[in-house]
């Protein structure tokens, strides 16, 4: 069973002018077998470089790729037990299922045609593509051409599966549905996989632990919801979550942070937390702003709704401070709570919701305090 | 011509329409009007043809003995053609294939510099290499080895000519196939050559059909390398002896025509039969 190691990878790539652009930095993770790894970074972060390394698509210019403890930097992409679904499916247009599923069978195994054909039946029930065998790429829906895709990983029966943005080219309800069946199609195999995409909310759902890479640097590994509640750094802070969460760039004056628009005071314990930094991001997630008509109680600002987005279940409500609506920030709020533009609100932002970057650095000073709960089983 | 899109149709009463037909037609008439004319004298017999114009349909004197005559005339110059055109066109659309597979789709350096000879190489006129083309041939003497071997010269030579443009042609093509193809294939084990064969050259059936149409026409009409390097009169392809079928028959007109009608023939039912996949290559 394969455990993956990237040891301080680096990708540089020199254009044709001497220019060296370095697209991947300095990057360590380990995959255990079985686990569920996203790779997840806005375009042009080095995620899908990363992946390409590994794949031995592209040289590694620096660290070492290790397959169960063994290097594998030099080995030939056919050599390194791996099998990698593309985002543009890359199916071979003139061969049908059967023979795509195949390809990668006959050209590096030795193994008999009927056991190639057992083997693709079976991958193909267990896509429910077994009906579509006969027929090309192009006679397929996008949703049947994905799981064919897959289903050309799959009969590999690979050490470490890698899939580049698979879900990207479908529509929305339809992601949706193949990002469970993906994670159940990867529990049932129970293959160490790298998934890259540049959607946290993919990246949030499907993951056992996330790696978040910005310019070609990780910039945190963890689970999404250490993530999510954790952010080491502003940048992880500002890509997880949908809507992002709201900062205040906001200067240390004693025990309080001074925004331009308003003061916020700090306890001895976060004041403590921050420490001797003055230059600092607050930062709160829309979720955790509460919004009344009015109160009394500390970190509480009078705010005016800019817009609302009505989702149903919640609305995301654009507040600004003054009227001159130069700065908003968003909250969510219940979707049966009615709020109207122009109205005049209270913002509340508890101090146990809130985070402290160093904004020089980004650094993450204090992360909100959690306070988790596992629902408990029923009774016997 | 300018025609609105937003006037309605009024049949036959727009008389910008019907001038744009009459114009047309005439154009037409220009064009087909040698072809018509070739072809009625073609089936003439001498006295109608001196007797008649040429635009008469040959309703008296009406014979088919030209064509015998230019058919018995020009077969062995017709096999000779055949000969040399179907070797020499497959093999630079196959080698035009391979440069451009290995121009587009494999990593290497100084491919640039290559491709700016290919490039060039397109544009070099006949008339340019025709002295040293006449000069390689005599120091790599094949025709010296063979009675057939001044055939063999001219076939490698249209061979050569026709690889550079054949591989722009088609690596034109192999710029647009997904890379990742090729990638999944790397993945799948297949070796470069492998998956030449069994990704790339499957993909590339409508191109064949362009480059194969393209020079199929170019090398069954060319002339003048098959004047420079054929000596032999048993070596001549059909356009040579064509040319010298007119002059030894230099009054019998309905013989020339019928040996031209025949001489275009092959190129002509090149285009019907791979019209089709033509068209969808050059959709590409």
């Amino acid at each position: 069973m394969a455990d993956l190691q990237l040891d301080s990878v680096t990708k540089v790539f020199v254009e044709n002018d001497g220019n060296e652009i370095t697209a991947v930095e300095d990057v360590s993770l380990e995959i255990e077998d079985g686990e569920f790894l996203v790779l997840v970074g806005p375009s042009g972060c080095g995620k899908s470089t990363t992946l390409r390394m590994v794949a031995g698509l592209e040289t590694v210019t620096d660290g070492e790729i290790r397959l169960d403890e063994t290097v594998v930097n030099e080995r030939k992409p056919k050599d390194r037990d791996i099998a990698m679904v593309f985002q543009s499916y890359a199916l071979y247009p003139h061969m049908t299922v059967r023979e795509n599923m195949s390809f990668g069978l006959e050209e590096s195994t030795e193994m008999p045609d009927d056991e190639i054909s057992e083997t693709v039946e079976s991958a193909s029930e267990m896509l429910d593509i077994d009906a579509l065998l006969d027929r090309k790429p192009d006679e397929l829906s996008g949703g049947q051409q994905q799981r064919v895709a897959l289903g050309r990983a799959i009969v590999r029966d690979p050490e470490v599966f890698l899939l580049d943005e698979p879900l990207s080219n479908l529509d929305a309800k339809l992601r949706a549905q193949m990002r469970t069946e993906l994670q159940r199609l990867q529990e049932k195999l129970d293959v160490a996989t790298i998934y890259v995409t540049h959607d946290q909310t993919e990246a949030m759902t499907m993951a056992d632990k996330i790696a978040i890479l910005n310019d070609g640097q990780l910039q945190q590994v963890g689970t999404p919801l250490e993530c999510y509640h954790e952010p080491a750094n502003l940048f992880v802070a500002g890509f997880i979550g949908e809507p992002s969460m709201n900062f205040f760039d906001a200067s240390r004056d004693g025990d309080r942070l001074v925004h331009e628009q308003f003061e916020y005071e700090l306890s001895d314990e976060t004041a403590a937390e921050i420490g001797d930094h003055d230059e600092v991001v607050l930062g709160v997630r829309p979720e955790d702003i509460e919004v009344r008509s009015d109160c009394e109680a500390a970190h509480s600002y009078e705010t005016v709704v800019d817009v609302v987005e009505p989702m149903g279940d919640e609305n995301n409500v654009y507040l600004a401070f003054d009227s001159e609506r130069e700065e908003t920030f968003v909250a969510t709020i219940d979707g049966f709570q009615h709020v109207e533009r122009e109205q005049s609100i209270v913002a509340r932002l508890p101090e146990e919701a809130i985070h402290v970057f160093d904004r020089e650095s980004g650094r993450a000073l204090r992360n909100r305090t959690l306070d988790t709960q596992t629902m408990a089983e029923p009774p016997m | 011509m300018a025609t609105n899109d937003d006037e309605t149709s009024t049949g036959g009463t727009d008389p910008r329409r019907i001038a744009l037909y009459g114009v047309l037609i005439a154009l037409v008439g220009v064009y087909l009007s040698p072809l018509y004319s070739g072809l009625t004298t073609s089936l003439k017999t001498q006295q109608a043809y001196r007797e008649t114009s040429p635009l008469q349909p040959p309703l008296e004197g009406l014979t088919i003995d030209p064509w015998l005559t230019a058919a018995s005339e020009l077969a062995f110059a017709m096999v000779n053609s055949f000969a040399m055109v179907v070797p020499a066109t497959i093999l630079s659309a196959v080698f035009g294939s391979l440069a451009a597979y290995g121009l587009t789709k494999v990593d290497w350096r100084g491919q640039a510099l290559l491709l700016a000879l290919f490039l060039a190489a397109v544009f070099i006129p006949y008339q340019a290499v025709l002295v040293p083309l006449r000069q390689f041939w005599s120091i790599v003497d094949i025709s010296s080895l063979h009675a057939r071997g001044e055939l063999v010269e001219l076939t490698i030579t249209h061979i050569a000519y026709g690889i550079p443009i054949c591989t722009i042609l088609f690596r034109s093509y192999y710029r647009t196939l997904d890379d990742e193809l090729m990638e999944a294939a790397r993945l799948d084990g297949a070796s470069l050559a492998r998956i030449y064969r069994k990704i790339v050259l499957p993909l590339s059936l409508p191109m064949f059909a362009v480059t194969l149409i393209y020079q199929f026409t170019q090398v069954w009409n060319d002339f003048l390398f098959a004047l420079v390097l054929l000596s032999d009169r048993a070596n001549y392809v059909v356009t040579l002896e064509l040319n010298a079928l007119a002059g030894a028959m230099a009054t019998d007109y309905g013989v020339q025509m019928a040996g031209a009608f025949i001489a275009a023939l092959p190129t002509i039912v090149v285009y019907v039969l791979f019209g089709e996949q033509f068209a969808k290559g050059q959709t590409l």
